[in-house]
């Protein structure tokens, strides 16, 4: 007898699991931040151009059931990256918002930042180059000062030899 | 008027060829007689542009919908302004937009005081009229404005209710006056080429018009980043869509030429590069407006079912390798007078820096644009590029663009010694170091923002010495007040103290987007009529749901009173608006908005025994992002402003007049 309750009970349990889920779907606070790390990763494909966290139920039917098997997955216990990589798994890494830091997608994340090395190696070395070639300018011109210096002097030195022989 | 206006349409076009034709001959012949012939052509275009603009304004407005357009737009019930604004709407309304502003700003080249007997004129006119042609063409045979029906519908099929804000009445208009003027400097660099003659005439005019035409991309930013805000109901203002990164790009480079080209007005330096930077910020407006057209990549900003994002494809193509050819001929001339650097360090050095970190932005958010269509290229597999990607990439470069904002006011021109970094820096970076421990002994732990505000407050110290001693040194000599002292000193010199206020506005941005991005709370909650929200120090009393009609639309709203530590400090009314003739409908926000925070409350839910569910929103420092929008407005004003000592234009000194 006590078996058939039991069974009963199981029975009873399975029947109405879906609707506990969907009270603790519904009662789950879909702007908390354990929400948000998990349902940001995905792009909700309703053209809406959100994440599914951002992506608003009352005008998305297609967010409503993703944010309610996101809540399911994180009552078994299953973290983001999990949850992630499950997605991944069935619908690719075009689901995700941002690309995978792996593989060919690193490069989307590394590129810039090359670029922006390079160029900056590159900007050091024309200021490098432009600095010197001001320094060997002015020291050319150090140069024709003294030359013109020196110049001068005889000159000066002639005009008094000069001024003293007539004056 | 069906007639008349396809007439306005395909006469715009004969005269623009004719113009075009008419002036290239002129130049090659040195006649003035034919220059005049096509200026007086331009007139001539202006006037059927105005009237294909008058003729789809008034179809707009008087429901005529055996206009194609009118149906695809509008309908009956729409108020009247968003009847006007529908103009915009679509492909071929905006595309004649586009065009009015492109033959409006040539009108005001060619007969512009400044630019009179100047033999540029010629020459930046056939630039300007080569694009006119192109539009036209596009308008008269690719996206007609002026199509008939078949069969005349009772009702069109309305505006799309997201276009029914204020905010989208002038975004689209600033954002087009932005896109267009970008072709205005790139007229001014080919004709300076063709003749030879990169002037302080070249610089002044060429910096006055990217001013205008970076302050209209900024405003059609700012506009709709404020329209994403209060009307899509995500509490965000920026989401990276391909459509908003094509119109930043072109302002990131934008802003590095107006930065560059102040090291070619004091060296003489630069050239090459100033006029990549021109003409990659022309190309980038073409290729954004490739990127809405075409639908390459999806965007919510996308004009649907268009083959149109070809055409441009190939006029940009046409455009950047005419322009690449002009430079790499003129090379040796622009190559000849380069000059060189004092020091490492120098305010010339800091520009560089500038330029570097504002280009690779500009290339962060194009790599990140095209990523998709890259990544499907090469491996066959398709991948979305959005929000995280680009805060990701772009937060670290644009935290050391502010760094070098910061830096850049108190580096001398020329050399700046050891000796002099420390005088000008000690204080500041002091000041700075102690603002930052104090941020973190008050609460505020994120690396990212602490770092980020401590870089403000160095901006805001160093700008304000400027003013602080510029002020000083003034009144030492004239002994005035302080407050007309600072007036004078930045009515004598517009163009470095509104550059200034432009770096202030750019600071209080930043500072929004630090705050709201970092210390945003929000919450989902389902309440019962006269139950509460508590969210931070904020209790919402939910006290009403109901239910009006306006026009056809229906709008259920909720009623509810907000209360701050206990104080109340006003209502809200959040809405959900179920339109007449689409689909889907939209959310009108619940804000309540202070210097420190907004409350955000948007009505997500309900039920018929008045349970309802909301998105409770408390988004720190917004309000500084409009206040930081509103400088950068005034100080791009006041830095292009003719004053009373900034009336004086460099005298051309190019060629000899042949033809003008």
């Amino acid at each position: 007898m006590k078996n058939k309750i039991y069974i009963g009970l199981l029975l009873i349990a399975f029947i109405f699991q879906a609707s506990i889920v969907r009270v603790g779907a519904e009662e789950f606070d879909y702007k908390s931040k354990e929400f948000e790390a998990a349902a940001s990763q995905f792009m909700c494909t309703c053209g809406c151009g959100q994440d599914h966290f951002e992506c608003d139920p009352k005008t998305c039917n297609l967010t409503i059931g993703f944010k309610e098997d996101i809540v399911e997955m994180m009552n078994k216990g299953w973290n983001k990256d999990k949850i992630r990589e499950y997605y991944v798994n069935i619908y690719g890494e075009e689901i995700l918002t941002a690309p995978e830091k792996s593989g060919f997608s690193l490069v989307a994340w590394v590129l810039p930042f090359v670029v922006l090395g390079i160029a900056g190696v590159a900007i050091f070395f024309i200021i490098r180059k432009w600095v010197k070639k001001k320094g060997t300018d002015e020291g050319a011109l150090d140069n024709d000062i003294d030359k013109d210096e020196v110049e001068e002097e005889i000159l000066t030195s002639m005009i008094e030899e000069e001024r003293k022989k007539y004056l | 008027m069906y007639l008349f206006a396809n007439a306005t349409i395909y006469v715009g076009l004969a005269l623009a060829i004719y113009s075009l034709l008419i002036i290239t001959l002129g130049i090659s012949t040195k006649n003035q007689k034919l220059i005049n012939s096509g200026k007086g052509g331009v007139i001539a275009i202006l006037v059927c542009a105005s009237m294909a603009m008058l003729s789809l304004f008034y179809l707009l407005a008087t429901s005529q919908f055996q206009y194609e357009y009118v149906t695809d737009y509008t309908s009956s019930e729409l108020p009247i302004i968003y009847k006007l604004t529908a103009l915009w709407a679509g492909n071929s309304g905006s595309l004649l937009l586009w065009t009015f502003f492109l033959v409006l700003y040539t009108v005001m080249i060619a007969f512009s005081r400044k630019m009179r007997g100047n033999p540029m004129v010629p020459y930046i006119s056939a630039i300007l009229l080569g694009n006119i042609v192109f539009f036209f063409l596009i308008l008269g045979f690719v996206a007609k404005p002026f199509i008939l029906l078949d069969q005349v519908p009772i009702e069109g099929h309305g505006l799309n209710p997201m276009l029914q804000n204020p905010g989208m009445i002038i975004h689209p208009v600033t954002l087009y006056l932005g896109y267009v003027g970008l072709a205005i400097p790139f007229a001014f660099a080919m004709a300076a080429l063709l003749l030879k003659n990169v002037d302080d005439f070249w610089i002044k005019m060429t910096r006055r018009w990217t001013i205008i035409a970076w302050l209209f991309l900024s405003l059609g930013n700012i506009f709709g980043g404020q329209w994403a805000y209060v009307e899509l109901g995500w509490g965000g203002y920026w989401a990276w869509d391909p459509v908003e990164n094509a119109s930043f790009m072109p302002w990131l480079t934008a802003t590095a030429f107006l930065h560059s080209v102040m090291i070619q007005e004091r060296k003489n330096m630069l050239k090459i590069w100033n006029i990549s930077l021109i003409i990659t910020s022309y190309a980038l407006t073409l290729f954004g407006t490739f990127l809405v057209r075409s639908g390459v990549l999806t965007s919510v900003h996308a004009f649907a079912n268009s083959n149109l994002g070809l055409y441009f494809l190939i006029f940009m193509g046409v455009a950047v390798i005419g322009a690449l050819y002009v430079l790499m001929s003129r090379y040796s001339l622009l190559k000849r007078s380069a000059g060189e650097f004092n020091s490492y360090i120098s305010k010339e050095s800091s520009f560089l820096i500038n330029n570097l970190l504002l280009v690779g932005a500009a290339f962060g958010v194009f790599w990140g644009t095209v990523f998709p269509l890259v990544s499907e290229a090469v491996r066959g597999t398709k991948v979305t590029v959005g929000m995280p990607f680009f805060n990701t990439v772009q937060a670290p470069i644009l935290l050391s663009m502010m760094f070098v904002m910061a830096v850049c006011p108190l580096l001398a021109w020329q050399r700046s010694s050891l000796k002099n970094l420390k005088k000008n820096f000690l204080i500041p970076a002091i000041l700075a170091v102690v603002a930052m421990a104090l941020m973190v002994v008050l609460g505020i732990q994120k690396a990212w923002a602490v770092i980020g505000f401590g870089v403000i407050v160095l901006l805001f110290i160093t700008h304000f010495l400027e003013f602080y001693r510029g002020v000083k040194a003034r009144r030492k000599m004239t002994k005035e007040k302080v407050y007309l002292s600072l007036y004078r000193l930045m009515t004598k010199n517009r163009r470095r103290y509104g550059g200034y206020m432009v770096h202030i506005g750019i600071a209080f941005i930043a500072m929004g987007i630090i705050g709201s991005q970092n210390y945003d709370v929000q919450t989902m909650k389902t309440v019962n009529l006269g139950d509460s929200i508590e969210v931070k120090d904020y209790r919402i009393n939910y006290e009403r749901l109901d239910q009006k009609r306006e026009g056809i639309n229906d709008i259920v709203y909720a009623e509810m009173t907000v209360f701050k530590n206990g104080k109340r400090i006003g209502n809200i009314m959040p809405e959900k608006v179920f339109y007449g003739n689409w689909d889907q409908p939209s959310s009108e926000v619940g804000l309540i908005s202070s210097l420190k925070e907004d409350l955000y409350v948007v009505l997500s839910d309900w039920e018929d025994d008045g349970k309802a569910t909301f998105i409770v929103k408390v988004n720190p420092m917004i309000a500084w992002l409009w206040i930081g929008s509103f400088m950068i407005v005034i100080g791009s004003l006041f830095a292009v402003w003719n004053g009373k000592y900034q009336n004086i234009t460099p005298r051309y000194t190019g060629v000899r007049k042949e033809v003008s």
